[in-house]
């Protein structure tokens, strides 16, 4: 193997010793000679194909992210949360206005599942039996949120149980003794006692509409805390939960609190109001935000 | 040494508190609830399945290297910027034949709380089995482990104390309006140049310099003073399941980069068998986001061969706030990845006999003596 030209590093901290300073440049060489990998490997510029290739893929998964929290908001179940499993095909189109037109299939999987689940994800042979599959277009407005969504899933539960699922979590909703003792869900050690189980889930359904709302083609959103729960009524048949939640940032890694306030009842469209905390930007101003459920579409199966 | 050890352990303690460093002067703090520490606590007893306070952290790493005499000694590497004392131990058979190094950290962003789990949970796994199996035992025999379980104590003990989701150190900036430099932006490489900011508020702040923080200048000046031997760096990080190699402030790749590559992919492929937890494999440029000043990047450019960036789960379910529940299976599966790792790397210089193969210093020595000759 040839060795590379590489300039040399920086000396350490004494100083390199005369007689060494020759041989310096030369050690270099042929530690890179030997370390280094098969021809072609070093310093390569970028193929313009693999660039794009990245692009793509980081493109793909932040639809999918936006398509996702968009179907979990709009199929208002807090029973029937899904997460992404995996985009399988998908395009993506960037206009000259830096605006973005992607078209997608993923694959979806349980939310609810428990962690440390006993029957391990590999035992799945057939794995689209466990899995949704959701097609969408997603249009993304050059780094302004609010990314336009259309997206259809197969059905991952079946609707009725799905609205028992829904009913028991309520009736359980109904059960919590107000005012609710809580500091934060989960704690510090990621512990969610059961009992408060349901309000982890409402809450990620509330945050699903703010989440979709922030999404952008280089943004995305975790749910990472629930840091207070100021308000749970169960009067008048709904639940009305007035939260702050905090959510993670991925690119930045910044904490955003945002305030929540959601209405709900089985079967009926969430209705969600929020403001969130933002780092102010020369883009951004600070200020309420509301959004509404319209009246929900049927959701066509495949 | 052990006296020093412990009158720096109490200063550690008492000096912040005395002078009043608390640091956060905007928020109002939470009642400081650390758990009191019981010298007569036995490493039994110790919960590898639970996450602990630094205090506890501290108290183990002495009965580490108390248990492990022959084995394990602790040495001190420098002091936080809140005046705290940073322990590594060094995990070492006494032998004749030179050694290389493995460097693990963990810890560097305070929330992620998983990684100094980790850590603690490697140093048990190689203690506990180094005698009885034989692929940890070769290790020992050509390998010195150096593992810093926690590099940013300031920080964590911040979230354990008053902000659970503290990211960065806990240096005052901006006349005591701002906190914490990002010790994984404040390294010298490519130092504030992408993926990184000059605004102290920010969560990626890199500090005001390369290197400014005590931290980092505490690993960096270890680092290079023995990068001759250190062949593998792993920093451990959380969350998103990644194994990333350099760089993240290009898109250029390491000389080496097919090899981390494949290295990395076998690590991701022992994991995978463990609990079926996916992980993928890339550069941190091509797969995760831009970043200047990583450790990682730094280590490798210092010509440390091995440098990998581990984002342990999950996927952002509970995200930084792992459940306790799940440190079990997340250190079970990390460990088969890094001890793939540290197989590749072993068998790369040493035969399975532990006799020395053709290495980067026995290539440049014989160079060395052909051009002695020539002069």
């Amino acid at each position: 193997m040839p060795p590379r030209g590489q300039p040399p590093p920086a000396s350490g901290p004494g100083g390199p010793r005369p007689a060494v300073l020759l041989l310096a440049p030369l050690l270099l060489l042929a530690l890179q000679g030997v370390a280094a990998a098969p021809a072609g490997a070093g310093g390569t510029e970028d193929s313009p194909g693999l660039q794009d290739a990245e692009l793509q893929r980081g493109l793909l998964q932040q639809a999918a992210r936006a398509a996702l929290h968009f179907f979990n908001f709009r199929a208002g179940s807090p029973s029937a949360l899904r997460v992404l499993a995996a985009v399988l095909e998908g395009r993506a189109t960037v206009n000259p206005k830096k605006e973005c037109q992607v078209d997608l299939v993923f694959t979806t999987d349980h939310y609810n599942r428990e962690p440390f689940c006993l029957i391990p994800k590999s035992l799945f042979q057939d794995g689209e039996e466990r899995l949704g599959k959701c097609s969408a277009r997603v249009f993304f407005r050059n780094q302004k949120p609010r990314p336009a969504v259309n997206v259809t899933c197969t059905r991952l539960i079946e609707k009725n149980k799905r609205q028992q699922e829904d009913y028991l979590l309520y009736t359980h909703m109904k059960q919590l003794k107000t005012p609710l003792d809580v500091v934060s869900i989960p704690d510090s050690h990621g512990h969610i006692d059961p009992s408060l189980r349901p309000i982890w889930d409402l809450a990620f359904l509330g945050s699903s509409y703010v989440m979709w709302e922030k999404t952008t083609q280089f943004l995305h959103y975790y749910m990472a805390q629930i840091s207070s729960v100021n308000q749970w009524k169960t009067n008048d048949d709904a639940v009305d939960f007035d939260y702050t939640v905090l959510l993670h940032e991925f690119s930045t890694q910044e904490i955003i609190p945002c305030r929540i306030h959601l209405v709900w009842y089985p079967g009926k469209p969430l209705k969600v109001k929020y403001h969130c905390q933002e780092l102010q930007t020369p883009e951004e101003a600070s200020g309420t935000e509301e959004g509404s459920a319209v009246a929900p579409t049927e959701l066509n199966n495949f | 040494m052990k006296p020093l050890l412990g009158t720096l352990y109490l200063l550690g303690i008492l000096v912040p508190e005395g002078l009043g460093y608390d640091g956060s002067l905007a928020q109002p703090r939470r009642e400081v609830v650390e758990e009191t520490v019981n010298p007569w606590k036995s490493l039994d007893t110790y919960s590898y399945t639970k996450y602990h306070p630094m205090e506890e952290i501290y108290q183990w790493m002495i009965q580490i290297s108390e248990k492990y005499t022959g084995v394990v000694t602790q040495h001190f590497l420098g002091m936080t910027y809140e005046i705290r004392p940073m322990y590594y131990l060094k995990i070492s058979q006494p032998s004749n034949n030179p050694k290389k190094i493995i460097w693990m950290d963990c810890g560097i962003h305070a929330r992620e709380w998983i990684a100094p789990a980790f850590c603690q949970w490697f140093v048990k796994e190689i203690l506990q089995n180094y005698k009885d199996n034989p692929r940890i035992g070769r290790f020992l025999r050509n390998l010195d482990f150096y593992v810093l379980p926690v590099l940013n104590i300031d920080g964590y003990i911040y979230t354990w104390t008053t902000d659970r989701l503290w990211r960065k150190s806990r240096s005052s900036h901006n006349n005591g309006t701002c906190f914490g430099t990002d010790l994984n932006r404040n390294f010298n490489v490519a130092w504030c140049s992408i993926g990184a900011s000059k605004d102290c508020h920010d969560l990626t702040f890199c500090g005001t310099g390369p290197a400014s923080e005590p931290e980092t200048k505490a690993v960096s000046s270890f680092v290079e003073s023995k990068k001759e031997s250190i062949v593998c760096f792993l920093t451990m990080h959380s969350y998103g399941q990644l194994i990333l190699t350099p760089y993240g402030y290009t898109k250029n790749k390491s000389s080496n980069h097919e090899e981390l590559i494949q290295v990395g992919q076998k690590a991701a492929n022992a994991l995978k068998k463990k609990h079926g937890t996916n992980f993928r494999v890339g550069s941190s440029a091509d797969i995760l986001y831009t970043t200047s000043g990583a450790s990682r990047d730094w280590a490798r450019d210092i010509g440390i061969p091995f440098s990998y960036t581990f984002e342990l789960r999950d996927n952002g379910t509970y995200g930084f706030v792992l459940p306790a529940a799940q440190i079990q299976a997340t250190c079970e599966e990390t460990m088969e990845a890094v001890l793939s790792v540290l197989d590749d790397v072993y068998e790369k210089y040493w035969d399975s006999d532990g006799a020395g193969k053709v290495t980067p210093t026995a290539v440049v020595l014989g160079l060395l003596v052909s051009f002695m000759s020539v002069l």
